[in-house]
C-alpha cells in the first residue's frame, strides 16, 4: 500500500485549473520529486495534500486515511509534516525553541499540566529538550541553538525549518523548494542532510526546481505542466522525456502567456 | 408594543444619520486603501468639522458657510499632521498593525482632551443651513437639513467617483492601493499620495461633521460613537468600496432607526455595535458581491496561505500568483 | 558565547539591566508599605491594574493577538461581584467571585469561538464592539447596574468572614494576587501551552502544519487572559467599594495598554512593572486633572513610535552577541 496516494486531486481557482486530476503513487522509504516550470501547479497540489486549501476533486489517502480536505494541525497528527516555500519560522524564538514547537505532536498537556507541572510532565519537558538538541545536531545547527531565529542565514534557516519539521517525528516529509535560495555549498549539505533523514526511516517528499538536486537524490520523479502530469518515473528517463523538455523550454509555438 | 406609525419618520432621519455614517465610512476605505491600515482617529476629524465650525461661527462671526469651509480646510491640514507626524514614523519603523491601531486611538484621545480643554465640555450646535419649516411629504415631514445631508453626500459620491476614475491623481491613488512598490516604481509620489489620502479622508470626515451638527449636537466626545458607525458601514459596505460603505451607512442607519422604534432609544449603540459583529461574524464580505482582496483575509481558517498585513503584501507572493492566471479583475479602489 | 574577563561584561550589563525594573518597581512597593498613606491607595490601584495587564499581556503578548475589549470581562467579574456580595443577595466575596469568574468565562467562551476567527483590523473591531456593548449595557440595564450612578457599598475583600480592613492589609493581599498572576503567567509561558501561543504568534500557518490545533489554542489564551481580567474586576470593586460604568470603560482600555507598552509587551515583568510607573506617573501632575489624559494620549503615542518594546525590555538595548535586532 502507497503511503501517499492522490487520485484525480484537482483545484480550481475560478476560471483557472491549477491542477488538473493529478494521480500520484508515493511508496514508503525513498525520496520523490515533484518538478515543473513556474506556475505548473507545484505548490497548489502540495497545499492540498497538507490541507491548506481543499481539492475540489479526487481524493487524498494518506496510510490508508482518506485525508481529503482535513484540516492541516489534523493531517500533521496522521504524521504527515511540510515546509514552506517561504520559510516559515517563528523567528523572535530561539532555533531550539523553535525545534521544541516541533514536538508538539509528541508531548500533552496544556494549561493545567503547565501551572500544576506534575513529574510526567517535567520529564516530557527534559525529553522535548533533548530531543531539539539532538535534532540540532543532525542537522549542524548546534552552535546556533540559542540565536534567534530570524537572525540566522537563509540556509541555515532552512535546515532549521527541516529540524523543526522532523522533530514532529514525519512518516511523510514533505518539503516545498527546500533549496531555493541557496548556494552550491549549502545545497550539497542539503542533499546529505535529505539523505540521511531517508536513512532513518522518513519518506520524502519534495517540489524543486534545481536539477542537480534532484538528479542526486530523488528515487522517482513526477512532472508538472500547467496543472497535468505529463511524466513520470526514474530522474534519468524524465530528463530525457521529450515532452518534459517541450514544457520547460518550449517549443516553436507555445504561447506561454 | 412598539409603536410602528412613526417608523417611516424615523427611518428618514435613520437614511439622514446614514449619509452621514457612509461619508465616515468613505473615509476609513480611503485610508486603508492607499495605506493599509484603519484610521481610528476618523471620529475625532468628524468632531472637529462640526466643532470648529462652531468656533467660527460663534466665537469669530464668520458666515455659516465660510465657516465651514474653514473647518473642513484645516481639518484636512490635520489630518496631514496625523500623517506625517504618527501613521509614517510607525511605518517607517515597521511597527505592528496593532501598534498602527493603538496609536491613532492614542491620536482620538489626543484631539479629543485638546478641544475638551479649548472649548470646554458644554455640548455645541449649528443652526440648520436653510432656516425654512421643513417640507411635508405623505406625512412625513422631510427637514431642509435632510435635503442638504442627502444631496450634498450624493455629490460628493460622484465627485469622488469622476475624481478615483478620471483625474491622473485620484489614480495615482488607486495604483498606490493595488501595488505600492509597482506604483513608486512608475514614478508616482507615494508618500504624497499618502498625505493626500489622509487628508480626504479628514475632509470627508470634517464634512460629515458640519452636516450632522445641526440635527444633533457637536461635544469633545462625539467621535468615538461617529468612528464606530462609520466603521460598521464600511464593513457592511465591504471594506474598500465607497459605494458600498454609503450604502451600508444607509442601511445601518435604518437599523438603528428600526431599533429605536422597537426598543427605545437607549439602545441605540448597542444595535449598532450588534450589527457590527454580525457581520464579521457571518458575512465580511457582505454587500459588495466581489471578494476581498488576497491579504485582505478575515478569516484565519481559510485554508490558502495568505499575506502578511494588507498594506505591507509581499510583492513576490503577488508575483507568484500572477503567472498564468488571467489580470485580477480590476477593484474599486477608492 | 565570547567569555569576556572584565566584570562588566555586556552580558552582565544585560542581565542587570533586565532586572533593573523589577528592582524599582519592588523598591517602590516596599516604600508604599513602609510610607503608608496615599500611596499606598495608588499601589493598590497600580496592582490591580497588573492583574489585568498580565491577562492582556499573555493574549496579546504571547500569542501576538490582538483585543480591545477585555475590559467587559472585567466588566462581567466586578459587576457580578458587586451585586450579589450586595446587601440584596449578601454573597460571601468569594463566591461572589467564583460566579463572576464563571459568568466571564461563559461568555468569553460564546464571544470568542466566532470572534477569533477573525484577523487583524476586524478582531481589533469587533473585540472594541464587545467592550462597548458591555459598556451600553452597564449604563442602560438600571434595575442591575444601577445606570450612570453606579453601585456603592460595596463590602471589602475578605476571605472566610475574615475581612481584610486596613488599607495596608489590602496592598499585602493584592501583592500577593500580582505574585501569583506574575508566577502563573512565567509557568504557562514556559511550557509546552506556552510554546504553541508563541508558535501562533510566529506563524499560524506553520504551527497547524506542526500539528497545533491555532484555533483552539486562541480560544484558550482568551479565556484565561478574560479570567485574569475577572479577577481584576472583582478587585476593583472591592478595593475601591464602588463600581459605576466609567471604571471599565475605554478609558481602562488605554489605560491598561499604556501600561503594557511602557512595561515591556510579552515580557514577564512588563505587565507589574508598567502598572506601577503608570500609575505613579499621573501623581506628579495631579493638579492637572484634565491634561491627565492628554498626557497618557501623548505619551503612549512617543511611547509606540520610540519605545515600543517598553522598560522590562532594557535588558535588549546593551548590544550583545546578536546578528541584528527585530523591531516588535
Amino acid at each position: 500500500m502507497s503511503l501517499l496516494q492522490l487520485s484525480g486531486v484537482t483545484r480550481r481557482f475560478g476560471g483557472l485549473l491549477a491542477v488538473d486530476a493529478v494521480d500520484l503513487a508515493v511508496e514508503p522509504g525513498g525520496v520523490t520529486a515533484v518538478i515543473g516550470p513556474n506556475g505548473a501547479g507545484k505548490t497548489t497540489l502540495f497545499h492540498m495534500i497538507s490541507g491548506f486549501q481543499t481539492p475540489n476533486d479526487g481524493r487524498v489517502l494518506f496510510d490508508g486515511t482518506d485525508i481529503t480536505g482535513l484540516p492541516p494541525e489534523r493531517i500533521a497528527a496522521h504524521g504527515l509534516i511540510r515546509t514552506f516555500q517561504l520559510v516559515q519560522l517563528f523567528r523572535d524564538l530561539t532555533a531550539v525553541e523553535n525545534v521544541k514547537v516541533g514536538c508538539h505532536l509528541q508531548t500533552q498537556g496544556g494549561v493545567l499540566t503547565a501551572l500544576v507541572r506534575p513529574r510526567s510532565a517535567r520529564q516530557s519537558e527534559a525529553q522535548v529538550e533533548a530531543t531539539a538538541r539532538e535534532l540540532l545536531d543532525f542537522v549542524g545547527l548546534a552552535d546556533c541553538a540559542g540565536l534567534a531565529a530570524g537572525t540566522l542565514t537563509y540556509g541555515h534557516q532552512r535546515l532549521l525549518e527541516i529540524a523543526r519539521a522532523l522533530a514532529a517525528r514525519p512518516k511523510l516529509l514533505l518539503l516545498d523548494e527546500p533549496a531555493a535560495g541557496l548556494n552550491a555549498q549549502e545545497t550539497e549539505l542539503l542533499a546529505a542532510t535529505i539523505r540521511r533523514i531517508v536513512a532513518r526511516g522518513t519518506t520524502v517528499l519534495l517540489i524543486e526546481h534545481d536539477m542537480t538536486l534532484v538528479m542526486s537524490i530523488a528515487d522517482k520523479v513526477m512532472v508538472l505542466d500547467f496543472g497535468k502530469k505529463i511524466a513520470e518515473g526514474t530522474p534519468r528517463s524524465v530528463r530525457d522525456d521529450p515532452a518534459v523538455i517541450a514544457a520547460y523550454l518550449g517549443t516553436a509555438e507555445a504561447a506561454r502567456a | 408594543m412598539p409603536d410602528f406609525s412613526y417608523l417611516p419618520q424615523i427611518a428618514l432621519s435613520g437614511i439622514g444619520v446614514g449619509c452621514i455614517y457612509g461619508l465616515i465610512g468613505i473615509g476609513f476605505c480611503v485610508i486603508y486603501n492607499a495605506s493599509g491600515i484603519v484610521n481610528f482617529a476618523q471620529g475625532a476629524f468628524v468632531m472637529l468639522g462640526g466643532m470648529l465650525t462652531h468656533v467660527a461661527f460663534q466665537r469669530l462671526g464668520l458666515p455659516l458657510f465660510v465657516s465651514a469651509a474653514l473647518a473642513i480646510v484645516i481639518v484636512a491640514a490635520l489630518g496631514v499632521v496625523v500623517d506625517r507626524l504618527v501613521v509614517r514614523p510607525l511605518w517607517d519603523r515597521n511597527a505592528t498593525m496593532f501598534v498602527m491601531i493603538l496609536a491613532t486611538l492614542a491620536v482620538q484621545i489626543v484631539i479629543e482632551r485638546l478641544t475638551l480643554i479649548g472649548a470646554g465640555d458644554q455640548p455645541k450646535s449649528l443652526p440648520m443651513l436653510t432656516d425654512l419649516p421643513p417640507l411635508k411629504l405623505g406625512g412625513i415631514a422631510v427637514s431642509f437639513q435632510f435635503l442638504w445631508i442627502v444631496g450634498l453626500s450624493l455629490a460628493l459620491i460622484v465627485l469622488l467617483d469622476l475624481f478615483f476614475k478620471r483625474t491622473r491623481t485620484g489614480k495615482a491613488m488607486r495604483a498606490c492601493a493595488i501595488n505600492r512598490e509597482a506604483a513608486a516604481l512608475q514614478g508616482i509620489p507615494v508618500s504624497r499620495m499618502l498625505a493626500l489620502a489622509f487628508a480626504l479622508s479628514a475632509a470627508l470626515g470634517a464634512i460629515a461633521g458640519v452636516l450632522i451638527t445641526p440635527t444633533q449636537y457637536t461635544a469633545f466626545n462625539v467621535g468615538v460613537p461617529f468612528a464606530i458607525s462609520g466603521f460598521i458601514a464600511a464593513i457592511v459596505g465591504g471594506f474598500g468600496r465607497p459605494l458600498g460603505a454609503f450604502v451600508g451607512g444607509i442601511m445601518l442607519g435604518l437599523a438603528q432607526a428600526v431599533a429605536i422604534v422597537a426598543f427605545g432609544a437607549g439602545l441605540k449603540n448597542v444595535a449598532a455595535l450588534t450589527v457590527l459583529l454580525l457581520f464579521l461574524f457571518i458575512r465580511p464580505q457582505a454587500f459588495s458581491g466581489k471578494p476581498n482582496r488576497k491579504g485582505d483575509q478575515v478569516w484565519t481558517h481559510t485554508r490558502s496561505i495568505g499575506a502578511r498585513s494588507p498594506g505591507r503584501r509581499c510583492v513576490r507572493a503577488s508575483n507568484a500568483r500572477r503567472s498564468r492566471a488571467k489580470a485580477r479583475p480590476s477593484r474599486c479602489t477608492a | 558565547m565570547p567569555t569576556s574577563r572584565s566584570i562588566i561584561s555586556p552580558e552582565r550589563l544585560g542581565a542587570l539591566a533586565g532586572a533593573l525594573p523589577w528592582i524599582v518597581a519592588l523598591a517602590i512597593l516596599g516604600y508604599a508599605f513602609v510610607a503608608g498613606g496615599y500611596l499606598v491607595t495608588v499601589m493598590s490601584f497600580a496592582l490591580i491594574y497588573a492583574v489585568f495587564v498580565i491577562g492582556l499581556n499573555l493574549f496579546m503578548g504571547y500569542a501576538g493577538q490582538v483585543t480591545f475589549g477585555h475590559n467587559a470581562f472585567a466588566a462581567l467579574g466586578g459587576y457580578t461581584s458587586a451585586v450579589l456580595t450586595s446587601t440584596a443577595y449578601g454573597w460571601p466575596p468569594i463566591g461572589a467571585f467564583a460566579a463572576g469568574m464563571a459568568l466571564a468565562l461563559a461568555v468569553a467562551l460564546v464571544i470568542g469561538y466566532p470572534t477569533l476567527r477573525l484577523k487583524g483590523h476586524y478582531l481589533a473591531m469587533a473585540t472594541l464592539a464587545i467592550g462597548l456593548i458591555a459598556y451600553e449595557i452597564a449604563v442602560q440595564w438600571q434595575a442591575v447596574t444601577g445606570g450612570y450612578m453606579g453601585i456603592s457599598g460595596i463590602p471589602p475583600i475578605g476571605i472566610g468572614g475574615f475581612d481584610i480592613l486596613s488599607d495596608r492589609g489590602q496592598l499585602a493581599f493584592l501583592a500577593i494576587v500580582v505574585a501569583l498572576a506574575t508566577w502563573s503567567a512565567i509557568r504557562l509561558r514556559g511550557s509546552r501551552f506556552g510554546r504553541a501561543l508563541a508558535a501562533i504568534a510566529g506563524s499560524e500557518d506553520a504551527a497547524r502544519a506542526l500539528g497545533i490545533d491555532v484555533a483552539r489554542y486562541k480560544l484558550v489564551a482568551f479565556l484565561v487572559s478574560a479570567a485574569y481580567a475577572s479577577l481584576a474586576g472583582t478587585l476593583f470593586v472591592h478595593v475601591v467599594g464602588f463600581v459605576s460604568p466609567e471604571v471599565f470603560g475605554l478609558h481602562m482600555v488605554v489605560l491598561a495598554f499604556t501600561m503594557l507598552y511602557v512595561g515591556g509587551i510579552g515580557t514577564a515583568a512588563g505587565p507589574f512593572v508598567g502598572a506601577v510607573i503608570v500609575s505613579l506617573l499621573p501623581e506628579t501632575f495631579r493638579a492637572l486633572k484634565d491634561y491627565q489624559d492628554l498626557a497618557y494620549g501623548a505619551g503612549l503615542i512617543l511611547l509606540l513610535i520610540f519605545a515600543p518594546k517598553g522598560l522590562a525590555a532594557l535588558g535588549e538595548l546593551i548590544p550583545r552577541r546578536k546578528v541584528g535586532s527585530k523591531a516588535p
